[in-house]
């Protein structure tokens, strides 16, 4: 599914060069539910936004779903992006003038998907995160909870086979939280794969597998409660 | 996807409403300023008559001696000479032309129901009609031969038959002007004409006419020019006769050529004719001189468009420069603004190229809103400017074009405005907008 | 004192903002001194002294279509009337009307045709002795001329008038020696003496290369078209004006009088084209300047909100509130003078240009200092009210995380 192999990202300001990633490799096989961990500036957001395409990398090889990023245009990035990334952030990201319906439907516009397929699509999702009723709402009207349901939903509705999460209950208190992750484990035993970055360990704890990146390598990876079988462990 | 750009342009409008509206009334203030000189400077410099305005050419001879100086700037008699006129008149060429001149009359009618008021006529020959695309409402031009014989005939417009004759058939009833009476033979239609460009004596957006008469008859009642008549070298002209033989200009003159063909043979038969009067002692110089101007090209000689038209326009579009300089920055600010909301969407798989639309639809948006807001605006100025100058009042006004021209110079500017902003929104990194909001 | 260069550094790093404002400055500082400039130019062309009571004087045209009379004796008929009207100072048939843009010109010499000596292009009426009265001119040498010295005739004849009166402009042109009075000059080949000067009084064309050339020559030729001037007793025109169709047809019927207007308003019809430009140009600046002052408001409100946090931070770690006004005031008057820099160039180049391809004579540098000044007042005043608001902001600010 995922395949990074000697990935390296260099940010260069005036004076220094940063080391985002360093020869950086993993392999993420479908249906993976992982947790990547680490410390803070520790390369993690920066390994999250090259697996979504966000950011060009300078090493390495990278092949999503078998397709080499390394050469694709941003436009084929961008399609690419559309058709098998759903984002989910800590920040929730919704567009606050757009109201719910709206907002799950800006990804599927993207795609050219016809409007009565859009609708069917997005009261889907939203049933599925619960949020049905709520669909002429403004993102500002809802808690936090809410809108990280909301954003969920977002990322649902283009059906992706993969799902980046970005510390998603950053900013949610606890209850909160575990309704957001069970919701997550529950998309996963749908079937799609979900990279979620944390800084929660409990959280981590709850996922399959967990990686852990320290000074933009691939630390350590530790395998909880075998709930899938990891045929391939590879990376380190 | 365009009218889903509209509609977030239309959310973006509305969510900073004040930023929004400074740059409609941006666009707004200078398109109103540029398309209010614009159309005054359109409508003097638009073609009076496009059908045929390459055919119709303004006659000019050189009738100096040489070592005279006239004020225009080939030093040409914007002119005829009446003998001159005459002459060309009867020329044996098959091409139509006519001789004329502008005056006036008291004109009144046979009983007290009309207050005698004054009419300017153009005593012109019967091809002027033709010539000009006149169309006639009742009767028509008077004959070659009423023109031979200098008939007590007229042909008045539309508006003096209803003043007269309350709109009715008017052919063949008597209208006193003067101290006599001719006969009605024809009644044109309104002639709206911006620029008076058949005769610029008496400026550019004078009246038309109201009374077309026989040119043969200012030598039969000795009428005199309300126009300009004038004189290079001293002359005693004591009676009519010595006027009309004298070599002051106060003739307008033009020929309808509509083949090269027939314009070469026009030129040749000028240069024999002046060569012909050289030998009755006129003509007294090195080199014969004529000119053949057609309607755009006499305009232009004529300078129609003032000077100040010209420095307006120019500055106008200055204005409009700062109006876009205006623009481009606030659109760059409220771009900008923007980037994390479009870092979600380039997250959520939009290429450049659909941000970049929707960004241009955005102030193509704002372009239309100012570009009507603008005909509006250019309206209130259009009617000062109207208001400030009688004969602007026709001028004064936009046409087709000049409205429809508006919205498009408006969208143009916003885009052209708008190109840089929305590049650079696109172009950003879409990553470091996500982290945190 | 203020650091200007930090404020530089930050604003080479918003550097399009900055230009764009700078471009702004530039081109409203050249259309603003140059507009200025021609709007002077009109403002004086508008108001100059023309030498008449234009409040007071009027003119008509009559048109005569009546046969059954001699036009001769009739306008001698008219004039006494005329005369005698209740609030009429006095009037005379006129050859042309000054200020009106028509009228007749030819050349004065000092030899007769067809000899070559000094030529001076002038306007000329014909008219009678109550001319100096009818026009309200001052006579400053010489005489009126007399009765009998007028020519009245509506037929041809060999009898020919011999004076003429002057403007002080032509006889100073005629003879630069100042001994002109009492010489002959030659109209055509016809020899008039000069027995009076009027000091000034202008012709028919404002705009013509010799406005001021003016003369009057006493012969009235009565024809069937005829333009008359008359001159009433302050503030009394408006109702002589009211009655004059009727006085002139009571007096005689067959023929029609018209175009009864004031010299005022003849100048103005003649002067139409300038007022315009004028005026335009007058909105043109005006909200030229207010679109700037706006860009530079709206531009300052965005840098603010731009820079809320900062500005709350530095509020915090002690800055005073006139420090963050003077920042703005400051980073303000980088780009301004920057700007003005630009616009002083610019203006020098239109103005060049304007002077190259039209009529328009060079822009005199006081103009540009002028309106630079202006224009950097005016981006201060932009300026300050956003900067307070700036200076206003909480230092609280700093310590959320929006």
């Amino acid at each position: 599914m995922l395949q990074m192999n000697n990935v390296s990202k260099v940010y260069q300001t005036e004076m220094v060069q940063t080391h985002a990633l360093r020869d950086f490799n993993l392999h993420v096989n479908e249906g993976e539910f992982i947790a990547v961990t680490g410390p803070s500036g520790s390369g993690k957001t920066t390994f999250l936004n090259i697996a979504g395409m966000l950011e060009p990398f300078n090493e390495g090889e990278y092949l999503l779903d078998g397709v080499d990023v390394g050469r694709l245009n941003d436009n084929q990035r961008a399609d690419l992006r559309n058709q098998k990334i759903g984002f989910i952030f800590q920040g929730f990201n919704l567009i606050p003038d757009l109201n719910l319906y709206e907002n799950i439907e800006v990804p599927l516009r993207y795609r050219g998907i016809k409007a009565n397929e859009r609708k069917r699509r997005i009261e889907q999702c939203l049933e599925q995160v619960g949020l049905a009723s709520r669909a002429k709402h403004i993102p500002q009207q809802l808690s936090g909870g809410q809108q990280q349901r909301v954003a969920i939903a977002r990322a649902l509705a283009g059906e992706p086979r993969f799902l980046l999460a970005d510390e998603p209950t950053g900013n949610l208190d606890s209850l909160m939280a575990r309704q957001v992750m069970e919701l997550l484990e529950q998309i996963n035993r749908d079937g799609a794969t979900i990279v979620m970055v944390t800084h929660d360990s409990e959280l981590a704890r709850r996922a399959p597998r967990n990686i852990q990146v320290v000074d933009g390598q691939l630390a350590d990876f530790t395998l909880y409660q075998g709930a899938q079988t990891i045929k391939t462990a590879s990376g380190v | 996807m365009f009218i889903h750009y509209l509609d977030l342009s239309w959310r973006s409008f509305k969510r900073t409403p004040l930023v929004s509206f400074l740059m409609v009334l941006a666009i707004a203030i200078g398109i109103g300023i540029t398309m209010t000189s614009l159309s005054v400077y359109h409508m003097m410099s638009a073609d009076p008559i496009p059908e045929k305005s390459s055919q119709l050419y303004s006659v000019q001879l050189q009738t100096m001696d040489d070592g005279s100086t006239w004020w225009t700037e080939d030093n040409m008699p914007l002119q005829l000479t009446y003998q001159d006129a005459e002459n060309l008149l009867n020329a044996p060429t098959s091409e139509k032309k006519v001789a004329m001149m502008r005056t006036g009359f008291s004109v009144y009618l046979d009983s007290d129901k009309i207050k005698p008021f004054i009419g300017n006529a153009r005593m012109t020959t019967p091809d002027f009609f033709s010539m000009f695309n006149l169309s006639f409402l009742y009767g028509g031009a008077w004959s070659k031969e009423q023109e031979n014989s200098a008939a007590p005939v007229v042909v008045i417009t539309k508006e003096i038959n209803d003043k007269l004759f309350a709109g009715q058939n008017s052919v063949g009833e008597l209208i006193y002007l003067d101290d006599a009476s001719y006969q009605v033979v024809g009644v044109i239609n309104h002639w709206p004409l911006n620029i008076k460009y058949y005769d610029l004596n008496n400026g550019a957006f004078n009246q038309v006419e109201e009374l077309f008469m026989p040119f043969s008859l200012i030598k039969a009642k000795e009428l005199v020019s309300w126009g300009n008549s004038n004189g290079w070298k001293h002359e005693n002209t004591p009676t009519f006769a010595d006027k009309l033989q004298s070599e002051q200009v106060w003739i307008q003159f033009w020929a309808e050529l509509n083949t090269l063909e027939q314009k070469k043979v026009y030129q040749n038969y000028l240069l024999a004719y002046m060569q012909e009067q050289q030998k009755r002692g006129r003509f007294n110089r090195k080199e014969l001189e004529y000119k053949l101007r057609d309607v755009n090209q006499w305009m232009q000689y004529n300078n129609v468009v003032t000077e100040d038209n010209k420095i307006l326009v120019g500055l106008s579009f200055m204005f409009l420069g700062v109006c876009l300089a205006n623009i481009l920055g606030l659109l760059l600010a409220k771009f900008l603004r923007r980037a994390p909301e479009v870092g979600v969407r380039r997250a959520l798989g939009a290429s450049k190229r659909q941000i970049f639309l929707q960004h241009l639809v955005e102030v193509a948006m704002l372009g239309f809103i100012g570009g009507m807001l603008g005909i509006v605006l250019a309206q209130l100025g259009l009617m000062g400017v109207g208001q400030s100058y009688d004969y602007y009042e026709n001028l004064a006004t936009m046409d087709l074009t000049m409205l429809l021209s508006a919205p498009l110079i408006a969208i143009t500017t916003c885009i052209l405005a708008g190109l840089y902003p929305a590049w650079l929104v696109c172009k950003t990194n879409p990553a470091i907008y996500l982290k945190s909001q | 004192m203020l650091e200007i260069k930090p404020i530089f550094n930050a604003l080479c790093r918003s550097k399009v903002g900055a230009v764009l404002l700078l471009i702004q400055i530039a081109i409203t500082t050249a259309i603003v001194s140059n507009a200025a400039f021609i709007i002077q130019d009109r403002i004086s062309y508008l108001n100059q002294e023309t030498g008449y009571p234009e409040q007071d004087i009027f003119k008509f045209n009559v048109m005569t279509f009546g046969t059954d009379i001699n036009l001769s004796q009739q306008f001698e008929l008219d004039e006494s009337m005329l005369r005698k009207m209740p609030g009429v100072v006095d009037a005379a048939l006129s050859s042309s009307i000054p200020l009106s843009g028509s009228g007749s010109a030819s050349s004065f010499n000092l030899k007769p045709a067809p000899q070559e000596g000094l030529s001076v292009r002038t306007a000329y009426f014909f008219i009678d002795d109550h001319a100096i009265n009818t026009y309200g001119v001052n006579l400053i040498a010489g005489r009126n001329f007399t009765e009998d010295e007028v020519l009245v005739t509506n037929e041809i004849t060999q009898k020919r008038t011999n004076v003429t009166i002057v403007t002080k402009a032509l006889l100073d042109e005629l003879y630069p020696d100042g001994d002109g009075l009492e010489k002959i000059v030659y109209f055509g080949d016809l020899p008039l003496k000069i027995i009076g000067v009027i000091g000034n009084m202008k012709g028919p064309w404002l705009k013509d290369s010799k406005p001021d050339n003016l003369a009057f020559i006493p012969y009235i030729k009565a024809a069937s078209y005829a333009q008359v001037a008359v001159r009433t007793k302050p503030g009394q025109r408006a109702a002589v004006m009211k009655e004059i169709e009727n006085a002139m047809l009571e007096n005689y019927s067959k023929r029609v009088i018209n175009n009864i207007k004031g010299l005022d308003e003849l100048k103005n019809e003649y002067t139409a084209q300038d007022r315009l430009m004028m005026r335009m140009l007058i909105v043109l600046i005006t909200i030229l300047v207010l679109i700037t002052a706006l860009g530079i408001f709206g531009l300052t409100l965005f840098n603010i909100s731009k820079r809320t946090k900062q500005i709350g931070t530095r509020r915090a770690l002690g800055a005073r509130k006139s420090a963050i006004v003077s920042y703005f005031l400051v980073e303000n008057a980088l780009i301004c003078s920057l700007g003005l820099a630009l616009g002083v160039v610019t203006a020098i180049l239109l103005g060049k240009m304007l002077m190259q391809y039209f009529s328009v004579a060079a822009l005199p540098p006081s103009y540009i200092a002028v309106t630079a000044i202006a224009v950097f007042l005016m981006s201060l005043l932009a300026v300050l009210a956003p900067a307070k608001r700036a200076a206003n902001i909480s230092p609280s600010i700093a310590t959320r995380t929006i």
